[in-house]
């Protein structure tokens, strides 16, 4: 047990970003509200960033700009917090297209339930 | 002069059609120019990817490597032109030419309007740059961001008519892949975190060292990287959005993502199958079987779902998801023989389903009907749509001097080289299913009464585009040569990393 809370106090930044994965996964899959499923997928996302910005941190490192005073110090590392600004700006893009959907879908069907969207066409496809 | 031209030609892959792609929005309303640029851009795409495979193919020693402003890896990006590569820029190239083609003068009725044609050009020129890219890129977070592209075009592209069926299932899609990319981004975050590299070179050195180590976060990073390229490229369990999406596009839409874009996710899982985990990680793991029993149960399910649809393009989307099986299955073997079928697979199918995809978008837009059984006599009305629909056939089905017959060669080979007889006859299984849902199609279209329609073969542009996929998948039956070669090239590259 004190194994496991040690080890959870360490990696806490892998344990958030598993239980928001999961979260994540599920409002995706099980929820049929159109904008929840959108939800989920920011959700995931931002456990994927946790992982990567947690993977990098180091506790006490400073941070990586050119130093002559502390020669030896443990820098974190830089290049994932970069690499997930790329993946920000990737989720954007993707929140941005799949609001856009939204509005079409909402205008022709006049909801935003994937059920009840699947009912309309179904009913429109056997007229 | 020439000599930095050749050392720049891998960027120019990637770079011409996303260039001309961002230049076609400021030029929308003038058509006929923008469907100039398209074609030029297919050209130009052309002429470098061919002459990427004549300098591969002569070479025959170290892959030209091209580092992204200059920076050397681990730091920089690096795009390795290996004949997996060449091979892949080649295939793109060749089917995407037809395509254009196609689509000229042809795609306002089918997206709804003048002024959305230019957007659908910019998405499909976006994709095959991406495409491209993703043949060419060697770092791991490139492709994720470069498969981003593609799956963002391809719901664009799945978008593009003006319907809201479109609408709702490139939303399905949408879901679908960016979960997909979630998850392939966590695996790049994995290898990341235990290498500390996303160069794949750089990777794999550390992987191999490491990996007994951290076995849990190699099996993780394994399979959300499967998860991910599988929901993208439509792996069996997974492919619930593809029939929806491919039917919903406009036929030439519906031709690159059935024909480029799942092959372009493929193969990417191939590099980091084979050149980051690498083979013994593979066999250790039992990654190959995995592959193998999705690739089975794609080709079987896959075959009986459409043996059931109706629909002609539903018929042919899930005709696709049991072709991808024979891909996964060639993937599975871990052979030479193997990998060089399912390579070969790809671009044979590539060619065909686009030859296909587009013969049933003329189809659609001459009888306005999506149902089989109302094409009787299509085949007397039509002559040279309904030609090039039988060829893709038979080259699906396998029959020889047909380009599919190659790849199932190949796989056969080496499902018997490894012993797995029952795999073996899981492709003749599916060769058989495929000719009886395809068949059908041909016997309603020749040989049943035609009515009195004036059904007529789609213009000029839409002819030559047919009859060039048709020629295509003829020649690479009758004398696959430099295809073949590169193919295997590519499949002992991949496996003689040590």
């Amino acid at each position: 047990m004190k194994v496991i809370l040690k080890n959870l106090m360490v990696n806490y930044p892998y344990f958030i970003a598993a239980i928001l994965f999961i979260i994540g996964a599920l409002t995706v899959l099980t929820r049929n509200n159109l904008f929840k499923k959108l939800f989920g997928i920011n959700i995931m996302e931002s456990a994927i960033f946790i992982l990567f910005v947690g993977g990098a941190n180091i506790r006490n490192g400073i941070e990586p700009i050119l130093n002559e005073s502390e020669v030896g110090a443990v820098y974190v590392n830089p290049l994932p917090s970069a690499l997930m600004l790329t993946g920000i700006v990737v989720s954007v893009s993707v929140t941005a297209f799949a609001l856009a959907l939204i509005v079409r879908l909402y205008e022709s069907y006049g909801t935003t339930n994937a059920r009840r969207i699947a009912e309309i066409r179904n009913e429109l496809t056997t007229k | 002069m020439m000599p930095s031209i050749i050392e720049n030609l891998p960027v120019f892959a990637v770079i011409t059609p996303l260039f001309i792609a961002f230049v076609l929005p400021t030029i929308a309303k003038r058509l006929k120019l923008v469907e100039g640029l398209v074609i030029l851009a297919k050209i130009l795409s052309l002429a470098v990817a061919s002459c990427l495979a004549f300098i591969v193919l002569k070479q025959n020693i170290l892959p030209l490597t091209y580092y992204m402003g200059g920076w050397a890896p681990p730091w920089g990006i690096e795009l390795q032109t290996g004949s997996l590569s060449a091979f892949f820029l080649l295939v793109v190239a060749i089917v995407a030419l037809p395509i254009a083609l196609f689509s000229k003068s042809n795609l306002d009725k089918e997206v709804g309007g003048k002024e959305r044609v230019a957007r659908f050009y910019v998405l499909f020129l976006l994709l095959c740059g991406a495409l491209a890219g993703m043949a060419l890129t060697n770092d791991m977070f490139n492709v994720f961001v470069l498969v981003e592209v593609a799956t963002l075009s391809c719901c664009g592209l799945v978008s593009a008519r003006n319907k809201p069926q479109a609408a709702e299932a490139a939303f399905t899609y949408l879901i679908l892949a960016t979960l997909g990319s979630t998850f392939l981004l966590g695996g790049i975050g994995f290898i990341y975190i235990i290498t500390g590299h996303l160069n794949m070179g750089f990777a794999f050195e550390e992987i191999t060292k490491v990996w007994m180590q951290y076995p849990h976060v190699v099996w993780i990073a394994v399979s959300f990287i499967l998860i991910g390229f599988g929901v993208k490229s439509a792996l069996f369990p997974l492919h619930i959005w593809l029939p929806d999406a491919h039917s919903a596009a406009p036929s030439s839409a519906s031709a690159v993502l059935s024909g480029l874009a799942v092959k372009g996710y493929i193969l990417c899982l191939i590099k980091f199958l084979f050149s980051v985990f690498g083979k013994n990680l593979m066999r250790e793991l039992a990654i190959y079987e995995l592959l193998m029993l999705a690739g089975t149960a794609a080709i079987i399910f896959g075959s009986v779902f459409a043996l059931m649809q109706n629909q002609l393009k539903r018929r042919l989307a899930y005709s696709t998801v049991a072709q991808v099986g024979y891909i996964y299955l060639g993937l599975g073997l871990l052979s030479i023989d193997g990998l060089t079928g399912a390579l070969f697979y790809m671009a044979s199918h590539a060619v065909i389903k686009s030859a296909l995809f587009l013969a049933a978008g003329a189809l659609l837009s001459a009888t306005k009907t999506k149902n089989i059984n109302e094409l009787s006599g299509v085949g007397r009305k039509m002559p040279i749509t309904m030609a090039a629909f039988t060829i893709g056939s038979i080259g699906l089905i396998g029959i020889p001097l047909f380009s599919g017959f190659i790849g199932k060669w190949y796989l056969l080979l080496g499902c018997l080289e490894s012993g797995s007889f029952i795999t073996a006859a899981v492709i003749i299984i599916g060769s058989i299913f495929c000719a009886a849902y395809l068949f059908p199609i041909i016997r309603i279209a020749y040989f049943e009464p035609a009515p009195d329609n004036d059904w007529k073969d789609p213009g000029l542009p839409q002819k030559i585009a047919l009859i060039l996929l048709s020629l295509a998948i003829i020649v690479l039956g009758i004398m696959p040569g430099p295809f073949l070669e590169l193919a295997k090239n590519a499949a002992v590259e991949l496996f003689m990393l040590k």
